[in-house]
């Protein structure tokens, strides 16, 4: 507030009006002296009490809107449910039987299949050194080579070998078959691998 | 503003002897009894609390679901609450601090989520979706269609200026004008000394008036802007 307001000799600023008004709000502040004497200044403190009471109101009135009765009957609903919950304990959903065995931390066939599975271990380990089962096949392979019986011997080679003889006659026999003809259009519009090895080895000559 | 009223005092200590049995029955384990007469509590203070939820978080669903859970959390921490201190004083802390945490939860949200006015602003975006504000959608019943629109228009410049005060200016504004609390109980509330209080409140007011200008000088009576006005 500067010196002429103090002194009364000049009109409040619009500040100067609103910190009197918020500092008379509570307390029985006496009233200032240009105030008491100047009926405009106490008609500007007026409107600008009325226009924040205005703002004040149309906040209330706008949220008073939005709180409908049914708006808060449905709220007051979800409460009562939501309190209800807190002092009723969490339903616990039960998981299948053996599920639940094999889970749980406190059962006690979790702790018997662990033991089993540390005995077959340390029983399997056992075994392994008792009888030295690899190297006796190892031996097997490298002393005694696979010997076939005549009709063994003639079966196998006629299962290798076809009736066909070379690879042009193969190749020839396997395109005829109406599956691979029917993929053959396929394979035109692929590019294959040879052909892009083939570019690339042009491109690093050139 | 000057000091709470009798029917406030009256209210308040209702609140109190409400609150203790409340407490009480809860201590006894009658649970059934403590929600029967929370409820009394509830329906008290829920279009209050409404109304401080929405000022302050815009959005009325949101609104809805703070004070759901302002009741649910005052109801679990009844045993916590002195008698001393108005159970509304006490409950409007515990609504404005979740308030607060759902506006720092949406500001970290936002971030990454293109604002719906941008949106709407965007080719392919839906304008009709860009004004969220229910006032746009309630009809004011009994007034002419341009009473309603300027109704309207005042009601939405007036939240937005409310919307850029600072917090604290924003909170001390609300709970000063909107819900008639002395500045010791918006003390108590925003754990803020009084003059303080009475600082945030005058500042308010200045920004609040520098913001929407034209409805202070339509007003009757005129105070114009920051003109000294000298004889």
């Amino acid at each position: 507030m500067s010196l002429r307001e103090r002194l009364g000799l000049a009109h409040l600023s619009d500040d100067a009006l609103v910190r009197l008004w918020t500092e008379g709000l509570e307390s029985a502040m006496p009233l200032h002296p240009h105030l008491a004497a100047c009926a405009v200044c106490r008609a500007r403190l007026d409107t600008l009490a009325h226009w924040i009471d205005s703002v004040g109101d149309t906040l209330r009135d706008e949220a008073d809107e939005m709180l409908t009765p049914d708006r808060l009957a449905s709220q007051q609903a979800q409460i009562a449910r939501r309190l209800e919950a807190i002092d009723r304990p969490a339903r616990v959903l039960a998981f299948p039987k053996a599920a639940r065995a094999v889970i749980s931390g406190h059962s006690n066939v979790r702790r018997w299949v662990t033991v089993a599975a540390a005995a077959c271990l340390i029983a399997g380990f056992g075994l392994g050194q008792v009888f030295p089962v690899r190297r006796a096949i190892q031996q097997q392979h490298v002393m005694a080579p696979p010997t076939l019986t005549q009709p063994q011997a003639q079966e196998r080679a006629r299962v290798i070998t076809p009736e066909v003889t070379s690879d042009e006659e193969l190749l020839s026999d396997a395109f005829t078959r109406s599956h691979v003809q029917t993929l053959s259009a396929l394979d035109d519009m692929t590019p294959h691998a040879r052909d892009i090895v083939l570019n690339k080895r042009n491109k690093q000559y050139k | 503003m000057a000091g709470p009223s009798p029917s406030l005092v009256a209210a308040r200590e209702a609140d109190a002897v409400a609150a203790s049995a409340v407490k009480a029955m809860q201590a006894a384990g009658a649970q059934a009894d403590a929600r029967e007469r929370y409820a009394e509590l509830v329906a008290r203070h829920q279009r209050r609390a409404g109304r401080i939820a929405y000022h302050y978080l815009r959005d009325a669903a949101e609104a809805d679901e703070a004070v759901q859970d302002a009741f649910v959390k005052a109801y679990q921490h009844l045993g916590s609450f002195r008698e001393e201190l108005p159970f509304d004083v006490w409950f409007t802390r515990i609504l404005i601090n979740g308030c607060l945490d759902r506006i720092k939860a949406r500001t970290r949200r936002e971030r990454w989520i293109v604002p719906i006015a941008v949106r709407a602003a965007m080719p392919g975006g839906d304008g009709a979706t860009a004004e969220r504000d229910v006032t746009e959608r309630v009809a004011a019943p009994g007034l002419s269609p341009e009473e309603t629109l300027l109704g309207r228009e005042r009601r939405r410049e007036i939240a937005t200026a409310l919307a850029r005060l600072p917090e604290r200016q924003r909170s001390v504004f609300v709970l000063s004008h909107v819900e008639g609390r002395t500045s010791k109980e918006v003390s108590a509330l925003t754990g803020l000394n009084e003059s303080t209080v009475r600082v945030h409140l005058f500042r308010a007011i200045r920004k609040l008036r520098a913001l929407l200008a034209h409805d202070v000088a339509g007003a009757p009576g005129e105070l114009k802007g920051k003109r000294r006005v000298t004889s």
